[in-house]
C-alpha cells in the first residue's frame, strides 16, 4: 500500500494526461458530477456521493452502434467502438459494484463488443467512503462503504493524505508514472483505515434486512405497497436514469441520405412505452412496473447472476424522486408483510 | 474481434406472397452463400428483422429447417417495422441477425400425439414446426390442427391446410368467429373446435399460439380437458430489441423471452408470475 498527499493528487491524477483521458467528481454549482478533470474544481472531500455514477463512461446515455452506408452496388456496416483510454478517479464502491454488475451483464453469455471495448480501456480508481449520506444504504448490501473488489486502485482518506491500495497491475502501472508523488504507508495507516470503516459504517441512517428481503420477496408479488407507492410515480424515469444497474436500452435507426445510423439509448421500465408492443402493451399498469423494477433488481437478477444484486445501495433513485418514492421504505415492506 | 452481435447480416427478398388481408410471406436469402448455409435454425425460433432506415423487429420463422436455402416470415402489417416490410418487393434487401431464442420441443414429443391450436397469424411460427413433424411423419402419433381466424380472409396458410388434411392420421379443423357467404365450416372462436377431436389427452402434447387473449382462454379450456399443465407448450410475445439478454425488456422474472423462450409451457410461464 502507498500514501499521497492530498495535495498531490491533482499533480498525480494531471500526469496520467495525455496517455489517458482523466474523468473525477468536480464541483458544479450545488452539485458534484463527474467530468473531464479540472483541477481547481476537483472535489476531494466530499461526503456521500456524486449525483449521477460514471457509468456513462461506459453505457452511454445514447451510444452510436453502427452506419448503414447505402451505396449504388453494396450495403456497408461501419461499426463505431469507442477504445478512449480512461482512468476515472473517485468511484465511491457502490459504483465501483454497480459497473462490477454491468460486467455480468454485458461481459457474460454474449459480449457486448461496445461495452467492452471501453472497459478494456477504463482504469477504476476507487475511493471509500468516510461518512454516509441520508439515503445510502450500501453497508446493508456489503458493496460498501469500503469496496473490497473491482478495483485498481482504491483511495482510502485519512486527513491529510490517502492510504492507496493497487487492486490490479494496470493500477500499479499508474501508480509507477507518479512514483515520486508516493511513500510507502506503514501498519499505523492501515490500522487508521480499519477503524475509519468501523466509524463509517456507524454514520448510515438508512438500512434494509437483505437476507429477510430475499427469503420474502419471492411470495411478496401481492404486496399492497406497490399499488400504494405507484399511485405516486410521475411516470419521469428518474430512478432508472440515475441508476448504475440499470442496463436497458432501446434501439432506434436514424436515417439521413445515403446513410442510417443504429443507435442505442437507455430505456425506463418505470415508462408506459417500456413493455409497449405494436398490438397491445404487456404491463400495463403502473403497479406492475413498479414491481418489475424491484423484482428485476432483488429476485430476477440474483437468480441469473449467481446472487448478485442489481441494487448497489447508493440511494440515487430516492434522491432524484420528486415524487418521494423511496426503494428503502418499498424493501423494508417487502421485508416485513 | 468476435463478430459484433447486434450486426445484421443482408438478405434478398426472392418471393412476396400475399397470404391474407394485411399479411404477407417473404422469402429471403442471405446475400452471402456461405451465411445463407450455415444459418441453422429450430420451429419456433425468431430473427430480428431490420428495414434500413426503419428499424429492428423480432419476428418468427415460420418456414422449417427442412427447408434448405431460404427462410420464410409470415408478417402482419401492425407496426412500424412490419409496415414497412410490406412496402418491400423482390430484389430488396433487408437485414437479419439470428437466430433467436429457445424453439420447440422435437425430439421430446416424438411418438406422441401432436394438438396444435392457433389463431390468426400465430400459426406462422406452428407451421414451421407442423411442417418439421410431417417431413418426419412416422416419428409422430396422430398430428390435430385447429386453426381460427376473426374472419375468412385473415385464414393463412390455405395451402399448407389444405395439403396438411390429406396426410395420413391428421386432422385440419377450421373456425372464424364472424364468417362470409361462402363459409361452410365451424364459426365460433378457435377453442370451440376442441370438443370436436378424438384424441388420448394422456399421450398429447399441444402447442397454442396465437393473440394473448386466445391463449388465455385456449389454456384454460385444455387444462379443463386434463392437459397437464407441463403438456401445453405456447408462446410469449414482448417487446424485444436485441434478441440476445441485454436490452431488458422482455425480461418476464428470471426469464428473458428472448433467451429462455418466446417458447415456455404452461407450467413454466405459471412459475415466472406474469403472464
Amino acid at each position: 500500500m502507498k500514501l499521497l498527499n492530498k495535495a498531490n493528487l491533482a499533480p498525480f491524477l494531471e500526469r496520467l494526461r495525455p496517455e489517458f483521458e482523466v474523468v473525477a467528481p468536480l464541483y458544479e454549482g450545488q452539485d458534484i458530477l463527474f467530468g473531464d478533470l479540472d483541477s481547481s474544481q476537483l472535489a476531494t472531500d466530499f461526503i456521500g456521493k456524486p449525483r449521477l455514477s460514471p457509468k456513462e463512461y461506459l453505457f452511454p446515455q445514447r451510444e452510436r452502434l453502427f452506419t448503414f452506408n447505402v451505396c449504388p452496388e453494396s450495403i456497408e456496416i461501419e461499426a463505431h467502438f469507442n477504445e478512449t483510454k480512461r482512468v476515472i478517479w473517485g468511484v465511491r464502491p457502490c459504483d465501483l459494484y454497480g459497473l462490477k454488475f454491468l460486467d455480468l451483464v454485458y461481459l457474460k453469455d454474449y459480449i457486448d463488443p461496445y461495452y467492452q471495448a471501453r472497459r478494456a480501456n477504463t482504469l477504476l480508481l476507487g475511493l471509500n467512503c468516510n461518512e454516509a449520506e441520508e439515503s445510502c444504504f450500501c453497508s446493508s448490501l456489503r458493496t460498501g462503504p469500503f469496496a473490497k473488489e473491482a478495483f485498481d486502485l482504491l483511495f482510502t482518506d485519512l486527513g491529510d493524505v490517502f492510504l492507496v491500495e493497487i487492486g490490479s497491475r494496470a493500477g500499479e502501472k499508474l501508480i509507477e508514472k507518479g512514483a515520486n508523488l508516493f511513500n510507502l504507508a506503514t501498519s499505523k495507516e492501515r490500522e487508521k483505515a480499519k477503524l475509519l470503516e468501523e466509524k463509517s459504517k456507524k454514520t448510515f441512517k438508512t438500512s434494509i434486512d437483505l437476507g429477510k428481503i430475499k427469503a420474502k420477496i419471492a411470495a411478496a408479488s401481492d404486496n399492497p405497497v406497490w399499488a400504494e407507492e405507484a399511485v405516486k410515480c410521475i411516470l419521469c424515469g428518474g430512478c432508472n436514469w440515475v441508476c448504475p444497474t440499470c442496463q436497458c436500452f432501446n434501439v432506434e435507426d436514424i436515417k439521413a441520405g445515403h446513410k442510417t445510423q443504429r443507435i442505442r439509448y437507455w430505456d425506463s421500465c418505470q415508462l408506459g412505452g417500456f413493455t409497449q408492443m405494436a398490438a397491445y402493451n404487456s404491463r400495463a399498469a403502473q403497479a406492475e412496473r413498479l414491481r418489475q423494477r424491484i423484482y428485476h433488481k432483488f429476485s430476477y437478477n440474483p437468480d441469473k447472476y449467481g446472487g448478485e444484486i442489481g441494487c448497489t445501495g447508493c440511494g440515487r433513485c430516492t434522491d432524484v424522486c420528486p415524487a418521494g418514492i423511496n426503494i428503502a421504505y418499498i424493501l423494508r415492506r417487502v421485508a416485513n408483510e | 474481434m468476435n463478430k459484433n452481435i447486434y450486426t445484421p447480416d443482408l438478405a434478398i427478398i426472392t418471393k412476396v406472397c400475399d397470404e391474407a388481408a394485411g399479411i404477407k410471406t417473404f422469402t429471403l436469402e442471405f446475400q452471402e452463400p456461405e451465411i445463407q448455409k450455415s444459418f441453422d435454425y429450430r420451429p419456433g425460433q425468431f430473427v430480428e428483422l431490420t428495414i434500413l432506415g426503419v428499424g429492428e423487429a423480432p419476428i418468427s420463422i415460420t418456414s422449417s429447417p427442412v427447408n434448405k436455402g431460404y427462410l420464410e416470415l409470415s408478417v402482419a402489417a401492425v407496426g412500424k417495422v412490419t409496415q414497412a416490410l410490406h412496402l418491400k418487393k423482390e430484389g430488396e434487401v433487408v437485414g437479419l441477425r439470428g437466430p433467436y431464442g429457445n424453439g420447440f420441443p422435437l425430439n421430446e414429443v416424438k411418438g406422441k400425439n401432436t394438438l396444435f391450436v392457433g389463431g390468426g397469424i400465430g400459426l406462422a411460427p406452428l407451421r414451421s414446426l407442423i411442417n418439421q413433424i410431417f417431413a418426419q411423419r412416422g416419428d409422430f402419433a396422430k398430428i390435430s390442427i385447429l386453426y381460427g381466424a376473426r374472419n375468412p380472409a385473415l385464414l393463412c396458410f390455405m395451402n399448407d391446410l389444405e395439403r396438411w388434411t390429406k396426410i395420413e392420421n391428421s386432422e385440419v379443423l377450421l373456425t372464424v368467429d364472424v364468417p362470409d357467404a361462402k363459409w361452410k365450416d365451424n364459426v365460433g372462436v378457435v377453442g370451440s373446435l376442441l370438443p370436436k377431436i378424438d384424441i388420448d389427452i394422456e399421450n398429447t402434447v399441444a402447442f397454442v399460439c396465437g393473440p394473448p387473449i386466445m391463449i388465455h382462454f385456449v389454456i384454460l379450456d385444455l387444462l379443463r380437458m386434463g392437459f397437464g399443465e407441463n403438456k401445453i407448450i405456447t408462446t410469449m410475445e414482448r417487446r424485444m430489441e436485441c434478441g440476445l439478454g441485454k436490452c431488458g425488456h422482455c425480461n418476464i422474472g428470471k426469464s428473458y423471452v428472448c433467451l429462455d423462450g418466446p417458447v415456455f409451457s404452461f407450467q413454466q410461464l405459471r412459475e415466472l408470475g406474469e403472464s
